[in-house]
């Protein structure tokens, strides 16, 4: 299996398309400086890093839409499909290896976009202690929309359009309105682990909504999103057409 | 001899349109030859066969089992797509090599290098898959396809693209595939490219069955059906009276400056025709059969139209 999400990671990891989804994911790297420069109190530094990348942020949603979105979805369009889907897997461990796959790439994006907030950070003298806890969230992020869009990918052509109405209209403006969605939002389940290690601002802190800060929580409810990810990806490579 | 692909009643369809309609077929091993015109449902029996796709109705067992529920049957199994797609960013070994890891197979290495010899691409074992003709991508997929050594192999117009001296050699190597007991199964809507390959095809039109045996009844068959000609002349009227004292001529319309000619001896025809031009120094501008394609031939087989 390994093999196999070799083989997807790398064809997910274009060079040209990792430029560009890094430079989207960098937004709050370029913000973060930004702000400070305009004269903060080193005080709030951890406050506003936390504001920052929790606030834009969702461009790094976006990226990762984009990248673990295409894991299936740009075999089965090219037509490459039947090179992974005629082996010998089970349809559940093509499933898991196409979920890891998709995590693994958004991961790095993640990884990309968190350490470029790290350097840029050191520039206006933000050190590790404000900007390193800010893997907690980009890392767990990632896993959990790999979760979502890897399937998503697979089982609609429009996967995108339908990605881009779920990060942008249901986790932004949704989940303030129906709180129970807030629930379903991977971005602020994302942010509850965060909340958990990080030194939260005020304004970081509303922007969870319902949900509370906490690690134990967070990491069980990216485990249950990429349990029912995993299975209905599997459903959808035993029950519907993979061409 | 034993069937080792059984499709029976199998139907498939995408919304209103109906690609496969009830059929009913067994493969043994051997080279078979799946002809038909284009969209006649090669295609998609192909990849229902390969449990690319879940058939609407009826059902499909590769050597007893089905490949949409036990996919230990790919080790079994191997297609080559009609798709003209391949990884680009991948050198045809890493490619094959990719094929063969991905198939669980031992001894990759050596795997690999036969594989690609079979195919006789050595010399580009090296090159991007980019930089590839249609020709040579085909090949290498059909390298991909044999490294896990399949015993029953899906070919979907695997003669695309591929120039003469290509196609002479591919058509050699399907044979010794089927020579060695292998299941090959190659679609084609070239009559001509089947023939060099296998005597035993079956047809398919609109989806179903058209027939199904030895290539010579299929051939007789094509040979009863009337092919309509074009003759563009200034003399229709003499030329058409001329041309009807011709053995095999059984119908004539008159146009303008054209004659539409019913014909059921072709080669009686193309024989005859010369003289009676020449005898009534007739001026003729075009001379054209109208229904030689394999989708009219196959449609009078199956409909007698």
């Amino acid at each position: 299996m390994t093999h196999l999400v070799a083989h997807l990671y790398r064809r997910t990891m274009r060079k040209g398309r990792l430029i560009g989804l890094t430079a989207l994911s960098a937004v709050p790297a370029v913000l973060f400086p930004l702000l400070v420069a305009s004269g903060l109190e080193s005080a709030e530094l951890s406050g506003t890093y936390a504001g920052v990348v929790t606030g834009a942020g969702y461009t790094f949603a976006i990226a990762a839409l984009v990248i673990s979105g295409g894991v299936l979805r740009e075999e089965r369009d090219s037509g490459t499909l039947p090179y992974i889907y005629m082996r010998p897997y089970s349809r559940f461990k093509l499933a898991l290896a196409s979920v890891t796959a998709g995590a693994a790439a958004a991961s790095t994006l993640g990884i990309a976009a968190w350490a470029l907030t790290v350097l840029t950070g050191l520039l206006v003298g933000a050190g590790p202690s404000v900007t390193g806890s800010g893997i907690t969230l980009f890392v767990p992020a990632a896993i959990g929309y790999a979760a979502v869009f890897v399937p998503l990918g697979y089982l609609f052509s429009r996967s995108l359009l339908i990605g881009l109405g779920y990060v942008l209209v249901g986790e932004t403006i949704l989940a303030f309105v129906i709180p129970g969605l807030a629930q379903l939002s991977i971005w602020r389940i994302s942010m509850s682990i965060y909340a958990s290690v990080a030194d939260f601002g005020p304004d970081s802190v509303a922007g969870l909504g319902p949900i509370a800060p906490g690690a134990g929580g967070g990491i069980t409810k990216l485990a249950a999103v990429l349990v029912l990810g995993v299975a209905l990806l599997t459903w959808a490579l035993r029950k519907r057409d993979a061409l | 001899m034993t069937a080792t692909v059984e499709i029976k009643e199998l139907s498939k369809w995408f919304g209103n349109k109906v690609a496969v309609s009830e059929l009913s077929v067994n493969f043994s091993p051997g080279i078979t030859g799946l002809l038909g015109p284009n969209g006649a449902g090669k295609t998609t029996m192909m990849r229902v066969v390969a449990g690319l796709q879940v058939p609407s109705q009826g059902s499909v067992s590769i050597l007893g089992k089905d490949p949409r529920t036990d996919p230990e049957i790919y080790r079994k199994v191997a297609l080559v797509p009609e798709d003209d797609a391949v990884y680009g960013h991948l050198t045809a070994s890493e490619f094959v090599t990719l094929a063969a890891r991905l198939s669980g197979v031992d001894d990759i290495e050596r795997r690999v290098v036969d594989a690609i010899q079979l195919v006789e691409m050595s010399d580009s074992s090296d090159r991007k898959l980019d930089g590839f003709s249609k020709g040579m991508r085909q090949r290498i997929k059909v390298a991909a396809a044999l490294v896990s050594g399949p015993e029953i192999l899906l070919l979907d117009e695997p003669l695309n693209g591929a120039d003469p001296v290509q196609r002479a050699r591919l058509i050699a190597l399907f044979r010794r595939l089927g020579d060695e007991g292998r299941t090959v199964l190659v679609s084609s809507h070239v009559l001509a490219e089947v023939e060099r390959m296998t005597d035993q095809v079956v047809a398919m039109v609109d989806g179903r069955l058209a027939a199904m045996g030895h290539i010579s009844e299929i051939r007789s068959a094509m040979s009863d059906k009337p092919r309509r000609v074009y003759i563009e002349t200034d003399h229709t009227r003499r030329l058409g009276s001329a041309l009807l004292q011709l053995d095999g001529v059984v119908g004539i319309e008159l146009d303008d400056d054209r004659l539409t000619l019913q014909v059921t001896d072709a080669q009686g025809f193309a024989r005859g025709i010369p003289k009676i031009l020449a005898d009534g120094n007739y001026a003729v501008t075009r001379i054209e059969p109208t229904d030689e394609s394999l989708e009219s031939v196959f449609r009078y087989l199956v409909e007698g139209e």
